[in-house]
């Protein structure tokens, strides 16, 4: 019995490993193989093997980043005068261009500038901005209108409409168990983890692990799946459960198979740079990790928190900055080693950015249009958009210059090369970033 | 349309699919001691059973916004300052968690489970987040009125809803005056809590918000205040309906109309049954809440009556919410709800934190709750339970005896567990499996946590 559990455990792991077909097809659901094959045809359908295709990774800087003390406007006096404490002063911001520096923590990324991997979009933002973080951030996550509540996340809504039948790790989030709002989706909601080693089932504590983990699979059917067993011989559910049970047998499926090659990929890559330490770094070594093993991942999603710095500002902003310049120089290096790195776009978002003037706790309140940040290989370096003013402010804001959908937008189309339509629900002009 | 089924078909499974259904499931005993009162006397002990509130007491909460307030207008430091009000915002937070454990707690503990679940539909129906409240206690006294009108009329329900101050904050209706009247809480009333889309027009907004400006909260009790001079006397056109309506008058035309009654009905029938009813169904289930006067009790009566709530299609098709899944688990296995910090944290990332939905629109709900690492948080934590990481070790004899043969305790567990029969395919692993590993406690443990890590075990 165990002879064969072990036999059984090796074949899955090669041929999980080794070939895309099975493992993307619950196969005892023939409608669904059928629905496949038709849908197959049809564009804009995207199947991807894991070695080719782009990638888009998204960071956010949950919390509400001060764009103004990120891409600082040192020549500007209006942003002296707003921040009588918190201004970066000329001397110590790193200059990019246009009266435009980082933050002299971004050593990282002005490097990245320098290489001309880095394009910087300005004053992106939304009309009515809301400045509470959780509806700002469900706005950005389902790329709806300030007044409208969409149900689906933006990226939910392009795993749905353009990669019917690819894997279930179609998107992997990492950080946090609970997917963000922006994988949301009908159909294919992509996977979560907060940490690997947690994404799988944990039969280490029963008595016999191997007998628990035979039981398992066997219940998940992943033998026959993996074993290739004709469509026709597996039994159907026996019971009357129907849609919804054959729903949950699709999900525990993709979680085993996922978790399996999630768990797989990790153990047989190594990073091939030295990263630092923090969680953004660690996430970030992930997703490279994941990208060399090929996994056929269209969009990986990590964030860094903290950036809600209603007082006291200075440190922490430093140090926010610190993690996340040297955590993506380590991620470019990597991918750059791995020969992965014209295939990958990262996108930094953040909620909203801050109030232009700081506050009396020498910190700085919600605010809204903040700049973003693009890198990647194969990316149109160098400034994008227009800088907000800094005298005429809504409410003591800056307003916003560019839609954040027309970035989505130009990411669809120009990056991933998908229709826009049926993702943001109406057409958005596209930007010359990509 | 809704004839009640025959005495022949109060089966035991009947009566764990009402239980399951109107409560939290329960135990074999349980179920059996229900299915023993005959069908409408066990209707009517879920849902007649007496408040219980004075067993179960209210949480220690106070309102803290007085107190930032304070400490902002002090004369203080500006970093004493600081101090005291991240003490201030931390007290509020974690009496915010606090809140949280102690609904999750009443429901296991509960001898009213009924009531607790309708209190769980009532707060998806009006969604109100703690995180834009803020203050703890708005949301217990919301809790509070949704349990006291769970089982009652909607009409009064709804006038105390437009009332509550967490409600009032939520949806920006303080904020709201005759000059500037606020539609977000008018609109969100027609739109999610009322009528549903399409059975109103964008004046009806307009119209309705005027009659609710001057809605405040009195700062220093949290209690509701109106202010007449906010407020909007003048004439109003509401659903065709023209008046000096004010606030109540409003909710009054809004009920009265059909498509309330409709919208209402099916949304109730869809939390409890979980199908999509036809359109003519739905029509019926409108016209029958209208006979039961709106009233949520008399209307659940008859649907736990009805042939159709217990169609083979309905029974065993709901994927369990979080809160079921967990609050069932205790009570399958026997033991307390886990400490809060095992809780909280396994809640919160199974998607349904307790006066945290999403949205305005409350929790989306069935095959949402489940994706890979939900599906998989929920294996991997049964196991945890199982073996005591919940802070109580469950009896194992009590759930599979010692001493039965593969099949009786296959037939215990697929009881105990799934209160149906087992697929043929999953009983024959499961006496291949206790063959197999023998009958220790620790084999039986493990069987059990297989068991519970299975999709069937996600359906009521």
């Amino acid at each position: 019995m165990n002879q064969t559990l072990h036999t059984r455990r090796r074949f899955l792991r090669s041929s999980v490993l080794g070939g895309a077909l099975s493992w993307t097809v619950p196969a005892f659901l023939e409608r669904t193989f059928f629905a496949l094959d038709a849908l197959a045809a049809s564009s804009p359908i995207q199947t991807l093997t894991g070695k080719d295709g782009p990638i888009l990774v998204i960071l956010q800087l949950a919390g509400g980043n001060d764009g103004l003390n990120t891409l600082v406007p040192y020549e500007n006096d209006a942003y002296f005068r707003a921040r009588p404490t918190l201004a970066i002063a000329k001397s110590k911001v790193l200059p990019l261009s246009g009266g435009f520096g980082l933050h002299p923590e971004l050593v990282g990324l002005k490097s990245l500038h320098d290489d001309g991997h880095l394009a910087v979009l300005q004053g992106v933002g939304y009309p009515n901005p809301n400045r509470s973080h959780f509806r700002s951030t469900e706005i950005w996550q389902t790329a709806s209108d300030s007044e409208n509540i969409e149900r689906h996340g933006w990226l939910g809504r392009y795993f749905d409409s353009c990669c019917e039948g690819s894997d279930p790790a179609v998107g992997i989030s990492i950080g946090s168990p609970q997917a963000p709002q922006a994988f949301d989706a009908e159909k294919r909601r992509g996977i979560s983890f907060a940490n690997p080693s947690q994404f799988r089932f944990d039969v280490r504590k029963s008595s016999d692990p191997d007998a628990a983990e035979e039981f398992f699979r066997s219940i998940n059917e992943m033998d026959h799946e993996m074993q290739g067993e004709s469509i026709g011989m597996l039994d159907g559910p026996t019971n009357a459960d129907g849609e919804t049970l054959n729903f949950l047998q699709r999900t525990a499926l993709d979680a085993s198979i996922s978790s399996e090659k999630v768990l797989e990929t990790i153990a047989k890559t190594k990073p091939k740079v030295a990263y630092p330490s923090g969680k953004l770094a660690d996430s970030l070594n992930l997703v490279a990790r994941l990208i060399a093993g090929g996994m056929p991942t269209r969009v990986y999603y990590v964030s860094q928190g903290g950036y809600d710095t209603h007082s006291n500002q200075e440190g922490t902003h430093a140090r926010l900055m610190e993690e996340l310049g040297a955590a993506l120089s380590a991620f470019t290096a990597d991918l750059k080693e791995q020969g992965n790195f014209d295939r990958v776009l990262t996108m930094t978002f953040s909620e909203f950015g801050r109030r232009v003037s700081e506050n009396a706790s020498r910190g700085t309140d919600h605010g809204a249009a903040a700049p973003m940040f693009i890198l990647g290989g194969k990316i149109q370096p160098g400034f994008h958009g227009q800088a907000p003013s800094l005298e005429t402010l809504y409410k003591g804001d800056l307003i916003h210059t560019v839609d954040f959908r027309n970035i989505y937008a130009t990411i669809l189309e120009k990056w991933l090369k998908v229709p826009v339509e049926p993702v943001l629900k109406s057409q958005f002009p596209t930007l010359g970033f990509v | 349309m809704f004839a009640s089924i025959p005495p022949s078909e109060w089966t035991l499974q009947a009566a764990a699919h009402l239980l399951n259904r109107a409560g939290f499931g329960g135990t074999p005993g349980e179920i059996q001691n229900l299915h023993a009162l005959g069908q409408s006397r066990a209707i009517d002990f879920l849902l007649g059973a007496d408040e219980e509130s004075d067993l179960f007491p209210a949480p220690d909460l106070e309102l803290i916004a007085p107190k930032i307030r304070k400490i902002r207008s002090s004369y203080l430091e500006l970093d004493k300052k600081e101090e005291l009000l991240a003490t201030a915002r931390r007290e509020e937070r974690n009496n915010g968690l606090a809140l949280r454990y102690w609904w999750l707690r009443r429901m296991r503990e509960t001898p009213n489970p009924a009531r607790e679940k309708a209190a769980l539909f009532w707060h998806g129906h009006w969604a109100t987040s703690i995180r834009k409240v803020k203050n703890p206690l708005f949301m217990y006294r919301q809790n509070e009125t949704l349990r006291a009108y769970a089982f009652g009329r909607f009409a009064p329900l709804a006038k105390e809803i437009t009332r509550d101050p967490a409600m009032i904050r939520y949806l920006d209706l303080d904020s709201s005056s005759a000059k500037k009247p606020n539609e977000n809480f008018a609109r969100e009333v027609l739109e999610l809590f009322t009528l549903g889309e399409g059975n109103y027009s964008e004046t009806d907004i307009s119209e309705a918000a005027r009659a609710f400006a001057g809605y405040r909260i009195n700062k220093e009790t949290g209690a509701f205040r109106f202010e007449p001079r906010q407020a909007d006397c003048g004439t109003k056109t509401v659903l065709g309906t023209l008046g000096m309506h004010n606030g109540d008058e409003v909710i009054d035309i809004i009920v009265a109309k059909p498509q309330c009654a409709e919208f209402l009905a099916t949304k109730i029938w869809s939390f409890y049954a979980e199908t999509t009813p036809s359109k003519a169904f739905q029509k019926a289930l409108g016209e029958e809440y209208v006979r039961t006067g709106m009233e949520a009790g008399k209307f659940l009566r008859v649907l736990f009556l009805s042939r159709e709530f217990y169609a083979p299609n309905v029974v065993r098709h709901q994927i369990k919410s979080p809160v079921q899944w967990l609050v069932q688990m205790c009570k399958i296995l026997e033991i307390p709800l886990p400490p809060d910090n095992v809780t909280l944290p396994i809640m919160m990332n199974l998607g349904q934190n307790l006066f945290d939905p999403p949205n305005v629109k409350g929790w989306n709900g069935a095959r949402a709750w489940i994706n890979s690492s939900t599906l998989l948080l929920r294996y991997n934590t049964a196991g945890k339970l199982i073996r005591g990481g919940g802070g109580t070790l469950p009896d194992i004899d009590k759930i599979i005896p010692s001493g039965l043969s593969p099949e009786q305790s296959a037939e215990a567990l697929a009881w105990r567990l799934f209160q149906s029969p087992m697929s043929d395919q999953l009983h024959d692993q499961t006496c291949n499996f206790i063959a197999a590993n023998g009958t220790s406690a620790a084999a039986r443990r493990d069987l059990l946590h297989l068991l519970m890590a299975t999709p069937e075990f996600q359906l009521i």
